[in-house]
C-alpha cells in the first residue's frame, strides 16, 4: 500500500488490489462457473501474470502463529498453490467451494484489477450475448484549414486511407483524453474464437491511482468508490474501419444521465484517440445494435457482408464460388435440389396447388434471403425498430400492395417511451443526412401516421424468413428491410425503403 | 414390346450413374456431359432431329415413331446445351477480361429503378487460382438524372477504400434547387465516370492481393526455413530465427516479424510492395544494430526476404 497518495492524471495499475470482501468483487466471482474459476486461478498462477495476481502465501518467518481457525490455510509456495487447484480440476465439487477459496483464501488480501478484469472477460466468454454491441464506424476527417478557428471539421468522403490502430499507441492517447478527476483501468483481451481484440476499461470517479481510488476516503465505508465504477467494452475487429461500443455498466445505483454521458465521453475520446497528427477521425453511427458479436463481424466486419445482406449474401458466401475454368453448368441457385432430384422426382406424382405453393414460397424465401437469416447460422439479431413513414395506402392502394400485412407482425410492446427515445434520436440523426428527400412534394390528403414497428426475437431475420417460407408473409411483396440487407437494427422507412441508406451501406 | 425394352435399357444407365456416383467420379461424368452438350456436332444433331421434316440421316438415327417424350427431352437437351454455350462464353470473357459486367434484377418490390442492376464482377487470382470474385452492384436511385449511378451493393473488404473512390469517381448529382441559389457560379457540374472507377478499384484489389501474397510468400518462405533448417540439435530456435509473421493493419501493408528471442519487427510497404519502414523492436526499446543490419535492403518485399534469411543463418553460426 502506498503511503501517501497525490491526485495525478496516470492510469490505475493493474497490481492495485480491491478488498476481496467488496460486494461487487464477490458477485463478479459468482457470476462464473467452477470451471471457469479454476483456470482462471490457474491463469493468474502462470508465469507472466503472476505479477499482477500475487496469490497470498505463509511466510516461513510467522509459522508458529498459524490461526487453526484459517479455514484454508495458506500455501507455502505458487508451485504447491497450482498443484492444488488441478487437483480441485479433477475433483467435483460446488462452485462455491472455488470462490470461497479465492476469496477467503489465497486472494484473501484482495484480488488485483487485472484479476478482476480477467474475471470479466472469462464471464463474457461463457456468456457472449451479456453485453449489448453498438457499432460505430471510423471516418477520416477533412484537414483543417490553416488560420480558422474552431471550424467544424466535415467527414472527408474522399479520402483513400483506411484507418489504422495500434493498440498500445491508442491506449496513450486515450488516457490523454481522460480527465484529472477520473482513474481508469485499461485490459486487452483477444477471444479465442473471433477475429476481435476487446478492450475493457474501468473507470472510477478518483483523483488518486493508488489503493485510496478504491477503498474510498470519504469515511462512510469501503465500498463507496466502488458503486460509482463504471465498465465500458470496446471492441476492434481485425481488418474492419469499425469500432463496437458496450453501454457502460454501473456496479452501483446508477441513473441513465450518468452512464450516457460516461458513453458520450468515450464517444468523443476514442476518435481522438486513434488520430494522429495530420490524420484525424471521427466515428459515426452505424445504426446496428446487437447483442450478438458474430453479427456484428458479418455486418461490420472484415469480410465481404457488410454491404450485402439479404439475398445479396449469395455474391458474398463462398458456397457459390465458381470458377471461370471449371466448365461445368452451374445448376441455378434456386433449382438446386431440383436438379439433383430430378431422376427421383419424375416417377413422383405432380404436385397439387398446395404443395406447389409450398415449394413456390421457399424458393421465394431462398430468392429474397439468399444464405443469411438461417436459424442455425449463429447470427441472430435481437431487436430492430423501424419507423414507417410512408403514407397510408388508401384501399385500392392496400389491396394492390399487400400492406398492413407487415404491421400484424409486429408484437405488440409496453415500454414505448424508451423506445421512442431512441427513435427520436435516429429521426434527427438520419435527419440531416438526408437531402435528396426533402423537395418531396407534401400531399396534404395523405394520411401519413407514424408506424413504429418493432421485431424481437433470438433472430429476427430468420424468424421472418421462416414467415415467408410458411407462405404468410408473401416474399414478393415483402419490402427489402425486412430481409436485413441494410443491416441496420434501427432504420426510418421511406418509399419503401430504409431512409438515408437507400441500400449502400457506403 | 417397345416400353419394356426402353425400361431394360434405362436401367443399367441409371446402375451405372449410381455406381460413378458411389466412386466420386460423378464430377468427371458432368464435365463430360457438359463437353458432350457443348459441342457442335451435338447441337446439329439435336437441330436436325427436332427438325419437322426428316432427312434420311436422321431418320435412321430416330426411331420410327418419334413419341411425345423423347420429343420432350431432346427439347431439354437443346435447351440445356444452349444454356451450355451462354455459360461457355461467359466464362471465357471472365478468364479473358478480369473486369465482367452483368445485369441483377432487385428483388426488392420498391427497389429504384424498377429494380435494375449492373453488376461488376472482380476476378482475383491467387497462386493459379480463381478466388471468390468481389462484386459490386451499382443502380440508378436519381430520379432526375436517369445517367448517375450509385453504389448499391458490394462485396468488397473493407481494406479498399470503395468509398473514397466512389466519391472521387461516381459523385452524386448536384441537386438543382438547392444549389442554384448558394453555388450558382459553380464551374462544372459533377461528371461520374464509371470507367475510371472500375480502373481505380481493380487496382486497389489487385494492389491488396498482392500484398497479401507478399506476406504469405514471406510467411512460407521464413517459416519452412525455421522449422527445419535452423533447428538446433535439442530442439530449440536460434535466436534469429523468425518464428511468426503476420499482417498488422486492415490494408495489409504492415507486416509484423516475430523472432525466436522476442524481438518483434514491423515492416512497412507502400502501394507498389516497396519497404519504406523497417524497424526492430528488442526487450529494451528499439533494436538499431538489428535494423542496421537489416535496414540496408531498401527495396521490394523479396529482398528484406532473402536478408532475413541470411540473418536468421548467418549470426547463428
Amino acid at each position: 500500500m502506498a503511503r501517501f497518495s497525490v491526485p495525478t492524471k496516470a492510469r490505475l495499475p493493474s497490481s492495485l488490489r480491491v478488498d476481496s470482501s467488496n460486494p461487487a468483487v464477490i458477485k463478479s466471482l459468482n457470476r462464473l462457473s467452477r470451471e471457469a474459476l479454476i483456470s482462471l486461478a490457474l491463469s493468474w498462477l502462470d508465469g507472466d501474470t503472476i505479477a499482477n495476481a500475487v496469490p497470498y502465501l505463509e511466510r516461513r518467518s510467522d509459522e508458529d502463529e498459524i490461526d487453526p481457525d484459517d479455514v484454508y490455510p495458506p500455501c507455502e509456495s505458487v508451485q504447491q498453490l497450482y498443484e492444488l487447484y488441478v487437483d480441485m480440476q479433477q475433483q467435483k465439487g460446488s462452485k462455491r467451494d472455488v470462490a470461497n477459496r479465492i476469496l477467503e483464501g489465497d486472494w484473501r488480501h484482495g484480488l488485483s484489477l487485472y484479476q478482476l478484469a480477467m474475471v470479466d472477460f472469462y464471464h463474457l466468454e461463457e456468456h457472449p450475448m451479456s453485453q449489448k454491441w453498438t457499432a460505430y464506424k471510423i471516418l477520416p476527417l477533412k484537414p483543417p484549414t490553416k488560420g480558422v478557428e474552431d471550424e467544424v471539421l466535415r467527414v472527408d468522403d474522399k479520402a483513400l486511407s483506411v484507418p489504422r490502430f495500434h493498440p498500445s499507441t491508442f491506449l496513450q492517447s486515450l488516457q490523454d483524453q481522460v480527465l484529472p478527476d477520473i482513474k481508469a483501468h485499461y485490459h486487452f483481451h483477444r477471444p479465442k474464437d473471433l477475429p476481435v481484440l476487446l478492450l475493457r476499461i474501468f473507470v472510477i470517479e478518483s483523483p488518486y491511482n493508488s489503493s485510496l481510488a478504491l477503498s474510498g476516503v470519504t469515511g462512510s465505508g469501503e465500498a463507496t468508490n466502488f458503486t460509482s465504477s463504471r465498465t465500458v467494452y470496446l471492441a476492434f475487429p481485425d481488418g474492419s474501419s469499425h469500432i463496437y461500443i458496450t453501454k457502460s455498466q454501473a456496479n452501483g445505483p446508477a441513473t441513465g444521465g450518468e452512464s450516457r454521458s460516461l458513453q458520450n465521453l468515450i464517444i468523443q475520446g476514442v476518435p481522438k484517440a486513434l488520430s494522429r497528427p495530420r490524420e484525424r477521425y471521427t466515428l459515426k453511427p452505424t445504426n446496428l445494435t446487437s447483442r450478438n458479436l458474430e453479427t456484428l463481424l458479418d455486418k461490420r466486419g472484415p469480410g465481404r457482408g457488410n454491404a450485402a445482406g439479404g439475398g445479396w449474401s449469395i455474391y458474398a458466401s463462398e458456397k457459390n464460388k465458381k470458377s471461370p475454368l471449371d466448365a461445368v453448368l452451374p445448376s441455378p441457385p434456386l433449382s438446386e435440389d431440383s436438379s439433383l432430384s430430378d431422376k427421383s422426382r419424375k416417377r413422383l406424382k405432380p404436385l397439387n396447388s398446395v404443395q406447389r405453393a409450398a415449394k413456390r414460397a421457399k424458393l421465394v424465401a431462398q430468392a429474397r434471403f439468399g444464405d443469411s437469416g438461417l436459424v442455425n447460422d449463429g447470427k441472430g439479431i435481437e431487436r430492430i425498430d423501424v419507423l414507417l413513414e410512408d403514407p397510408f395506402p388508401t384501399s385500392v392502394a392496400a389491396e394492390k400492395l399487400g400492406w398492413g400485412k407487415d404491421k400484424g407482425d409486429a408484437p405488440a410492446e409496453a415500454s414505448v417511451s424508451a423506445r421512442r427515445r431512441t427513435i427520436d434520436a435516429a429521426l434527427r440523426q438520419t435527419g440531416d443526412v438526408d437531402e435528396e428527400e426533402l423537395n418531396d412534394p407534401k400531399n396534404p390528403s395523405q394520411w401519413k401516421p407514424t408506424v413504429q414497428i418493432t421485431f424481437q426475437g433470438n433472430h429476427v431475420f430468420a424468424g421472418i424468413r421462416q414467415l415467408a417460407e410458411a407462405g404468410i408473409i408473401d416474399g414478393e411483396r415483402m419490402p427489402g428491410w425486412m430481409t436485413g440487407e441494410d443491416g441496420v437494427t434501427l432504420g426510418i422507412v421511406r418509399h419503401g425503403r430504409i431512409k438515408g441508406n437507400k441500400g449502400s451501406g457506403l | 414390346m417397345d416400353p419394356t425394352l426402353d425400361e431394360l435399357q434405362v436401367d443399367p444407365l441409371d446402375e451405372e450413374i449410381a455406381s460413378l456416383k458411389q466412386q466420386g467420379k460423378f464430377l468427371t461424368l458432368k464435365v463430360e456431359c457438359s463437353t458432350i452438350l457443348s459441342s457442335p456436332s451435338i447441337q446439329e444433331a439435336l437441330l436436325s432431329s427436332l427438325n419437322p421434316q426428316p432427312s434420311p440421316k436422321s431418320a435412321a438415327l430416330r426411331p420410327r415413331k418419334p413419341r411425345k417424350p423423347v420429343e420432350r427431352d431432346e427439347q431439354r437437351l437443346l435447351e440445356r446445351s444452349k444454356q451450355q454455350e451462354a455459360y461457355n462464353q461467359q466464362c471465357l470473357y471472365r478468364i479473358a477480361a478480369s473486369v465482367t459486367a452483368f445485369k441483377v434484377r432487385d428483388p426488392d418490390p420498391s427497389a429504384v429503378d424498377g429494380g435494375h442492376v449492373l453488376g461488376l464482377r472482380f476476378e482475383i487470382m491467387t497462386r493459379g487460382h480463381f478466388l471468390q470474385p468481389y462484386y459490386v452492384m451499382l443502380n440508378r436511385p436519381y430520379p432526375g438524372n436517369p445517367k448517375f449511378l450509385r453504389i448499391h451493393r458490394h462485396t468488397v473488404p473493407p481494406a479498399i477504400p470503395l468509398p473514397g473512390l466512389a466519391a472521387r469517381h461516381l459523385p452524386a448529382p448536384k441537386q438543382q434547387t438547392e444549389d442554384r441559389g448558394e453555388e450558382g457560379t459553380l464551374p462544372s457540374p459533377p461528371k461520374q465516370d464509371i470507367e475510371r472507377f472500375v480502373k481505380s478499384l481493380r487496382r486497389e484489389i489487385m494492389r491488396y492481393h498482392n500484398r497479401l501474397g507478399v506476406s504469405a510468400d514471406l510467411r512460407r518462405s521464413l517459416g519452412a526455413h525455421s522449422s527445419h533448417g535452423l533447428m538446433a540439435a535439442d530442439g530449440s530456435l536460434p535466436p534469429n530465427a523468425i518464428v511468426d509473421v503476420s499482417i498488422a493493419d486492415t490494408e495489409a501493408k504492415q507486416i509484423r516479424l516475430t523472432w525466436a528471442d522476442e524481438r518483434n519487427g514491423r515492416l512497412v510497404m507502400d502501394d507498389d510492395g516497396r519497404v519504406v519502414k523497417f524497424m526492430v523492436f528488442g526487450a529494451e526499446g528499439r533494436d538499431w544494430e538489428t535494423t542496421r543490419q537489416l535496414g540496408e535492403s531498401q527495396g521490394h518485399v523479396e529482398d528484406v526476404a532473402k536478408m532475413l534469411e541470411q540473418f536468421a543463418a548467418g549470426r547463428e553460426s
